[in-house]
This record gives structure tokens, C-alpha cells and sequence, in this order.
């Protein structure tokens, strides 16, 4: 601790403080300002006259918004089974098997993630129209896979190149056979980052916009249908919306910390999110 | 372990995710490819090959325009993330003794609220009636209210920022979360102070992270056109935009497909510029 | 007889693409012998080991255990157990759950099981620690539980694979100590690979020194201490003098060599003929400075260097271009002795070993350049 305060900081960095405080307070304030209008009656910060849930009970009634929701959630769940499968059968095959272009095997797969949305939103669409595929919940569902499978690829096997190979070693030497030593030893050591990239794919998944609204017909996400309500001007009930979905997504990355342990872990990021 | 091929009875491992790619990254790709080689005549689309919408491209000023300011952009973007997530990663990484955690977490958090949801809120803190203009007009400072916040380069460019600054903030400081810091101990034992320290020995070694941060930012802004369409008004078109209206109203499949693979050619190039010059760690490309 | 010996390695060979780790390695290994595999880091020991466990299959050659070949057969079919470097205790599962776990895949209920988790328990000496998890061990405790978990299911072979490496000193000879007590009380046959070679001469019955993939001498250590195979082998156990000689003459039992112009005996059978060049090794200890008694080999020697180490004295002594080290003992040191000294180095002709001078590429150097 000492060595730090002497080599990186003579100073306390006061002016390097400063200048981070102020980078915090402009990455919070929109949130903040999301927060209060949600409660507030009128859309302008002059007439802050008071808080009202009223644009809460808009949001529950609108009918649409609440299917909406109830189809993210399930295409969620739905999109973290499928990508849990592939994607943990993915990192097996990346930890276990060698092969020549293993590289750019391991970067073909993670292209849906790290490719802006725009660029796998129109490949999808071309290919079901292609196919005579209806868009429908199914074709949002397949988009979703195509992100959530990388990313659980991405950590499972970085919990499998972790763990090594000793553990296999010595349950195949105690007598376990490739399938006993998978169940019970393998399985159990990568059960918390299974869990940790599912959530972490969920969370990814609610609230993905640019491709799920390529692959829509009618059968609408909850992100899509917000964005249909901001063409039509900025509804209050937007930010009660947007609120519910801020507070969620709290709840879930504090679920995720703890999950991956490693507080590292939680930074697994979303690109998914913005691009 | 020695890296040998392996035997072919292990590749059964490989099927699943072999399918997987095939059927959702690979054959689109394709599809898209031979896409891009039609044409398209009002609402019928032509499937004789023609080089057509790649000549449009390229001949066509307006594209070149348009992709052009869209780069620019998104390198400016791309400055302005770094400018911001690096002193906050350093402050972070090497001034903060309790808490960092906590502090990392609450860098990190802004990433998981929705993207929709930082859109809706710079369109209210930009807009006429947002929160800018109305603190103005009612402390006085002016009668009617600006209308140069939104609906141009200005507010894509602060809404994009402010999307890419945690993007930009992880793997940098993943990076510099790496720099042993005995280092810093050596440095200054051979008498360097912080300013040099940081050319020396800081700078070089968080790099690539750096250089990570910058070409992610730089992607997720250059293929961005929620935000563009959102905020950008008729001055904010960018080249997402032009991809995208050819899938809607314009509807010039082909024409699309041929944009969008060059979008794929440029995001791909400069992806595997991070496997070069990058780092490959701090949580995307491996560990 | 074959089916005596606990394990049969024939011309075991394992090469890696171009890489040969191992090189027509043979040796009967016998039912309750404490045998070691020692040599230097990339000598093929833990490869071997691993051959033997079925984590690694031979590339040729064959391995019986207890009479039937089991080259071919997996790890997990085999009646051999390993203790791994790092312990590998499954993290996930409680010390009494690890233990159970071999047990378990052989279908052994618990019933049945639990006395003997507690036997095993009791003869590492970690009874009550059962409900522990593995992080709550110490490096000493975790090493004891993964012995039990290998012995629990009292296989015909233990395979042990440097174990005590991650161990500090005084913890280190103690657990040799524990290791060879439980050896010997359970009477099962161990295989212990390790690179440091006190630690080999103190527990095993037998040694197989191995570098690059060969093995140079398998025999007991008092004969590869006294009776080195090659100069590798008499260089990596124990310390020795290697000196540059020419054969004067040699009758089969008697070699006489001239030694930067003196004459050296070696009362020892050697393979070489006259004039040709040969590789002279002294044990350090077996070097006496001025001594009361009358040995044969004499030569007139100055004392370079003089290093105290507690015990004993380390004195080298130059005989023309060459370095003769001499380790005496602190209390038979005459007291008057000073750098730059003449003095008389002298050992018998008993304790001179001889080997063809190609064979010095061999020797294990301890130099600034060798690093």
C-alpha cells in the first residue's frame, strides 16, 4: 500500500479526483433524471411539483407493454437454455480438442457478439427471408441465440482453462470414466459460471434492440415496443418503463456478483447492449 | 502441454457448435454475400449477378460522404471515451486504496442500464423542453430555448460517448490492473517521478488496453443508427442509417446486403487489429 | 517371475510428433519396493509415471501390473492410484467425500465404505478432519488426504509424482519420513518421481536415474552412489570431482591414469584402453588434505579456496590446470591451513571412478554459465 501512495501517486491526485468525479456524475446524472421523471406529473424539471406513481399505473395497464414483457422474459429464458447447450459444448470442444485455425475458429464464434447489431440483424433477416421463415418469435429467438451462445462459450471455457486438466487426471485415475468424471467432477466445477453467464445472458438478452427489431414481425419484444413508443414523442410512462428495467438490471448483476465470485467476473461485458 | 492435433474421435465434441455457427453465422454471412451481387427494381428483387451496388459505392459520392463523416465520428467518439475512461481507469486502478471494488462496480453499472434507456434520457436532457433548456430558461440565461442540443452530430456524439465510456473503461483498466506494481516501485527507485513513470513505464504497459478500449468504441459507434436515427435529425445520417433504410423504406435489399458487408469488411479488419495490437484479455477476446 | 513383481516396464518408448520423452525404458519393478524415478527437470520421470497410471499411452513397449498388460487399458481401469503435484483435491467435495469418491465409482456403498475412509483417515493421521473442505487444509494437511484418498483403494501400485515439491524444508523431511513409515506398514509397492536427489537416496529402495528420456542406472543407492553407471549419474548424486586423465595402462583391475602429470590408481574395472582419454571422478568427501596415513594416490596440490559451511570445510586444492574439492569434516580440520598453502590432497584407489571422456557432456554442471 505504502509502495503505491510512493511510486504511482506523490500526489494524491486531487485534480485526477476531481476529473473522475466529474466523469461519475455525467455517467449518473441521465439515470438520475430518468429516475425522477418517472415520478414526476409534468415533463419539464421546473414544474417538479411533486412525485405521483401515476405513470406506473399506466404502464400496468397497457396491455401491450405487459405482453411485451412477458415475451422478453421468455424469449430470455428461452435464448440462455439454447446458447447454454451450444455454448458449453462449444467451450469443451475449444479447451479440449487442438487443431489447426483453432483461433480463428474461437473468433468466428464470437463474431455475433462483438459485431455491431446492424451487421448480424440484416445477415439473419436476409437469411429467413431466404428461407421462407415467417419473422415471428422464432426468428427473434435464433438472433438471440446468435449473441448469448458466444458469450456462455466465452465463460465456461475461461472457468475450464482455469480449472486445468489435473482434476480430470485424478478422478480418471480413481476410477471414473470419461462420462462419471464429466458428471461429477467437471460439471460441478463450472456449475458457477454456468449460472454466472446465464444470468449474464439474460441480461443481455431483455434488452437487446437493433436485431430483435430487424427479426420482428408482430410478436414484439419489450425493447422493440418501447421503441415504438418513442416515435410517437416521450411519454411519461417511458420513464417509469425505463425505471423498472434500470432496477432489474441492478438486481440481476448484483445476483451475477455473486454468482461469478470474482468480482472481475462481473465485468463480462454486454456489447450487445449498445451496438 | 505440448500443442499436438488431436485425435479425430474428439472432434464429435466440436458438432454442436460447429452447427451453431454454420446455421447462424457462416450461411447468413453467405446469403448476405450473394445478396449483395443482385439487384433490386422496385419491390422485385433480380437475382442476376451484377456488380451494381459495390459500383454504387464507389461512384456514388453521397456514400463515400456519408462513411466517411461516420468514421470521423465515431474516431471522435472514440477520443472523447478514451479521454474520459482513462483518467477515471487510472484514478481507479492507482489512487483509490478502499473501495475499488465498490468503484469498479459502480463504473461498470452504468453498462447494464438499457441502451433505450440512456437514449430516452439524453433525448430528455437534450430537447428543447429537456432538462438543459429548461434549467437555462428558468435561471434566465436565455428567453427561447437552444435548439442546437439534438438533432445533430453533437448529441449523437454525446450519446454515444457516454455509451462506449464503460466499454472503453474495462479493458483499460483490466490493462492497468496488470501492471505489477513493483514496477512503479522500480521506476521510482531509479528515480523517476510519476510524470515519467507514467510515459515509461504506465503508458506502454496499459496500451493495449488502450488500444482495445478505442477500437471497441470505435466499432460500436460506427455501427450504431439507433442513436443517429434517434438523435441525429436530418444533419445526424450516418452510414448505419443508409444500411438500415435500405431494409425499410427504401427497400433495396441487395443494396443493403452490399453496404452491410462492406460495414463487416471494415468491423472485421479492425477487430483483428485487437488481436494484434490489443490486448487479448480484460474479458473479450480470451484470457 | 513376472506376475512377483508388481509392475513390468518393457521398452516402454513415448515420443510426443518428434519428441522422444522416452526412450526403451525397462524395469521390473517388485511388489512392495520403494522405487524412484530421479533425475532433472525433462528427464521423462513424470511421463513415465504417467504411462504407468494410463494417463499417457506408451508409443511402444508394454506395461504389465501384475502379470497382465495393461498397455492398452484406460486410467480408470487400472488397479494403480496417483498422488499429483498439486494434490488435486476436488474443491467441490468435503475431505470425507473425496475419499469416498474412488470407492463410490466402484459402486462400494457407504456402509461399507466408511470404515475404511476411517482406516485410511487414521493412517495419515488426519482423523476428525473428514468434514473439512480441501481450502481449510494446509499444504501438509491437503498432501496427507490425497494419499489417503490414493490408498483408500488399496491398489496394487501408488504412483507418486514429486509430491512433496510445494513443501517448505523442515516439512518436506518430515513427511518423507511419514511416507516411508506408511510405505512400509502397508507394504504396497510406491513410484515416486522426484528430481531432488537426497530425497531419493533417503526413502527408496531402488532408484532409476534418467536424463533425457534414458535410463542411465536403476540399482540400489548405495550402488549409484559408489557404483555410478555414467558420469551423469555420478554427478547428479552427491558431489564429485571431474578431472581430465590419460590411461597410462590397464590390466582389467587395476587402471593407472596420469592426471596433470601425476599418477593417479583406480583400483576399479575399467573399459578403456591405453592412452585414451578418460573423465577421473572423486567423491568431495573422500579427498583428505595432508593425511596421517598412508594412501595411494598423492599429488601436490595449492589451496585455491578455503569456504567454512558449519559442518565441515570446503577446501579446493589446484593440481596444475585442474580443481580438486575436498570436504572435511569441521573437526578433522587441521587448523593451520591458509589460502595459497602447498599442500598434499590424497585419497585411496578405491574411490576413483573412471569414464570415458565423452562422457562429460553428461555431467550436471553447477556454473554461471550453466544457467
Amino acid at each position: 500500500m505504502s509502495s503505491k501512495s510512493r511510486a504511482a501517486g506523490r500526489g494524491r491526485g486531487t485534480w485526477l479526483k476531481i476529473y473522475g468525479t466529474l466523469i461519475f456524475v455525467f455517467l449518473y446524472f441521465p439515470m438520475i433524471i430518468v429516475l425522477l421523471f418517472s415520478f414526476s406529473p409534468t415533463r419539464t424539471i421546473v414544474g417538479l411539483s411533486g412525485l405521483t406513481l401515476k405513470w406506473y399505473q399506466e404502464l400496468f395497464q397497457d396491455t401491450g407493454l405487459l405482453t411485451a414483457f412477458w415475451h422478453t422474459v421468455l424469449v430470455g429464458l428461452c435464448a440462455v437454455a439454447i446458447a447454454t447447450v451450444f455454448g458449453t459444448a462449444g467451450a469443451f470442444f475449444i479447451t479440449r480438442v487442438e487443431f489447426p485455425g483453432k483461433g480463428v475458429f474461437r473468433a468466428m464464434v464470437m463474431l455475433p457478439f462483438l459485431l455491431p447489431g446492424i451487421i448480424m440483424g440484416l445477415t439473419l433477416l436476409i437469411f429467413f427471408r431466404n428461407l421462407n421463415v415467417p419473422l415471428s418469435m422464432f426468428t427473434i429467438l435464433m438472433g438471440h441465440v446468435s449473441f448469448t451462445t458466444p458469450l456462455v462459450m466465452f465463460q465456461v471455457s475461461s472457468r475450464l482453462m482455469r480449472m486445468g486438466p489435473t482434476y480430470r487426471w485424478a478422478a480418471m485415475d480413481l476410477g471414473a470414466n470419461p462420462v462419471q468424471t464429466f458428471w461429477h467432477i467437471t460439471l460441478p466445477m463450472i456449475r458457477t459460471a454456468l449460472i454466472g453467464a446465464g444470468l449474464l445472458a439474460f441480461t443481455v438478452s431483455f434488452d437487446e434492440i437493433v436485431i430483435s427489431y430487424f427479426l420482428t414481425g408482430t410478436w414484439m419484444t419489450l425493447p422493440v415496443y418501447i421503441y415504438g413508443m418513442l416515435r410517437f414523442g416521450l411519454s411519461p410512462k417511458v420513464y417509469a418503463i425505463s425505471t423498472i428495467i434500470l432496477i432489474l438490471s441492478l438486481v440481476l448483476i448484483t445476483f451475477m456478483a455473486r454468482y461469478t465470485g470474482r468480482s472481475a467476473e462481473t465485468y463480462r461485458v454486454s456489447k450487445r447492449g449498445a451496438a | 502441454m505440448k500443442r499436438r492435433l488431436s485425435k479425430p474421435g474428439e472432434f464429435i465434441k466440436g458438432i454442436p457448435i460447429a452447427v451453431w455457427l454454420l446455421a447462424l453465422v457462416a450461411v447468413p454471412l453467405m446469403f448476405t454475400f450473394v445478396m449483395s451481387f443482385y439487384s433490386s427494381s422496385g419491390l422485385v428483387i433480380d437475382t442476376t449477378l451484377t456488380l451494381k451496388n459495390y459500383r454504387l459505392f464507389f461512384t456514388d459520392p453521397l456514400y463515400a460522404r456519408i462513411l466517411f463523416k461516420s468514421i470521423r465520428l465515431a474516431l471522435a467518439i472514440s477520443v472523447l471515451s478514451i479521454a474520459a475512461a482513462f483518467p477515471l481507469a487510472y484514478m481507479v486502478s492507482f489512487k483509490i486504496r478502499r473501495g475499488r471494488n465498490l468503484l469498479f462496480m459502480l463504473c461498470i453499472i452504468p453498462l447494464w442500464v438499457s441502451y433505450l434507456v440512456r437514449i430516452i434520457a439524453w433525448r430528455t436532457i437534450l430537447g428543447n423542453r429537456g432538462v438543459i433548456n429548461s434549467a437555462l430558461m428558468a435561471i434566465g440565461v436565455i428567453q427561447e430555448p437552444l435548439t442546437f442540443f439534438l438533432y445533430n452530430q453533437f448529441a449523437i456524439a454525446i450519446t454515444l460517448t457516454y455509451i462506449c465510456i464503460p466499454f472503453v473503461f474495462i479493458p483499460v483498466y483490466t490493462a492497468l490492473e496488470k501492471i505489477p506494481r513493483n514496477l512503479l516501485d522500480a521506476s521510482n527507485d531509479l528515480g523517476a517521478n510519476e510524470l515519467r513513470t507514467f510515459f515509461n513505464v504506465i503508458l506502454p504497459l496499459g496500451l493495449p488496453g488502450l488500444i482495445t478500449g478505442f477500437i471497441f468504441s470505435f466499432i460500436i459507434a460506427l455501427g450504431d443508427y439507433i442513436i443517429p436515427l434517434q438523435l441525429g435529425g436530418t444533419q445526424g445520417i450516418m452510414f448505419g442509417n443508409l444500411v438500415w433504410s435500405q431494409f425499410g423504406f427504401a427497400f433495396n435489399w441487395p443494396l443493403g446486403a452490399a453496404l452491410g458487408f462492406i460495414l463487416f469488411a471494415i468491423a472485421v479488419s479492425i477487430l483483428g487489429l485487437t488481436s494484434k495490437f490489443g490486448t487479448t484479455e480484460g474479458g473479450f477476446l480470451g484470457e | 517371475m513376472k506376475a512377483d513383481n508388481a509392475i513390468d516396464l518393457v521398452d516402454i518408448t513415448k515420443k510426443f510428433d518428434e519428441v522422444t520423452a522416452v526412450r526403451e525404458f525397462s524395469a521390473e519393478i517388485k511388489k512392495g519396493e520403494f522405487f524412484s524415478l530421479l533425475g532433472p527437470s525433462g528427464c521423462g520421470k513424470t511421463t513415465t509415471l504417467r504411462m504407468i497410471a494410463g494417463l499417457e499411452v506408451p508409443t511402444r513397449g508394454h506395461i504389465l501390473l501384475e502379470g497382465s498388460d495393461v498397455s492398452s487399458t484406460p486410467a480408470y481401469r487400472r488397479n494403480v492410484n496417483t498422488v499429483f503435484q498439486d494434490y488435486a483435491l476436488f474443491p467441490h467435495m468435503s475431505v470425507r467425500k473425496n475419499i469416498y469418491f474412488p470407492l463410490k465409482m466402484k459402486k462400494i456403498p457407504r456402509s461399507e465404505a466408511e470404515p475404511r475412509i476411517e482406516r485410511v483417515l487414521r493412517l495419515v493421521n488426519m482423523e476428525g478432519f473428514g468434514n473439512r473442505l480441501p481450502q481449510q487444509l494446509s499444504g501438509g494437511q491437503r498432501q496427507r488426504i490425497a494419499l489417503a484418498r490414493s490408498l483408500v483403494n488399496e491398489p496394487a501400485a501408488l504412483l507418486l509424482d514429486e509430491p512433496l515439491g510445494a513443501l517448505d524444508f523442515k516439512l518436506r523431511v518430515a513427511m518423507q519420513k511419514v511416507l516411508k513409515d506408511i510405505q512400509r506398514n502397508v507394504g504396497i509397492t510406491f513410484i515416486y518421481v522426484t528430481h531432488d536427489q537426497s530425497e531419493a537416496m533417503t526413502m527408496s529402495d531402488r532408484i532409476a536415474v534418467m536424463k533425457d528420456g534414458l535410463a542411465h542406472q536403476i540399482a540400489s543407492p548405495d550402488q549409484i552412489y559408489n557404483d555410478p553407471a555414467t558420469a551423469f549419474v555420478a554427478s547428479f548424486i552427491g558431489d564429485m570431482n571431474f578431472v581430465h586423465g590419460t590411461v597410462l595402462d590397464n590390466d582389467g583391475k587395476t587402471c593407472i591414469l596420469d592426471v596433470e602429470g601425476q599418477k593417479v590408481t583406480a583400483k576399479r574395472a575399467v573399459e578403456l584402453a591405453k592412452a585414451a582419454d578418460a573423465l577421473v571422478c572423486i567423491r568431495t568427501e573422500r579427498v583428505q588434505i595432508n593425511p596421517q596415513r598412508r594412501v595411494e594416490n598423492r599429488v601436490s596440490a595449492t589451496l585455491s579456496r578455503i569456504v567454512y559451511r558449519g559442518t565441515d570445510y570446503e577446501a579446493t586444492c589446484r593440481v596444475g590446470q585442474s580443481e580438486l574439492r575436498a570436504v572435511i569434516q569441521a573437526v578433522a580440520w587441521p587448523a593451520d591451513l591458509r589460502v595459497g598453502d602447498t599442500v598434499e590432497a590424497a585419497w585411496s584407489a578405491e574411490d576413483v571412478i573412471v569414464f570415458p571422456r565423452a562422457e562429460e557432456a553428461d555431467v550436471i554442471k553447477y556454473s554461471v554459465e550453466a544457467v
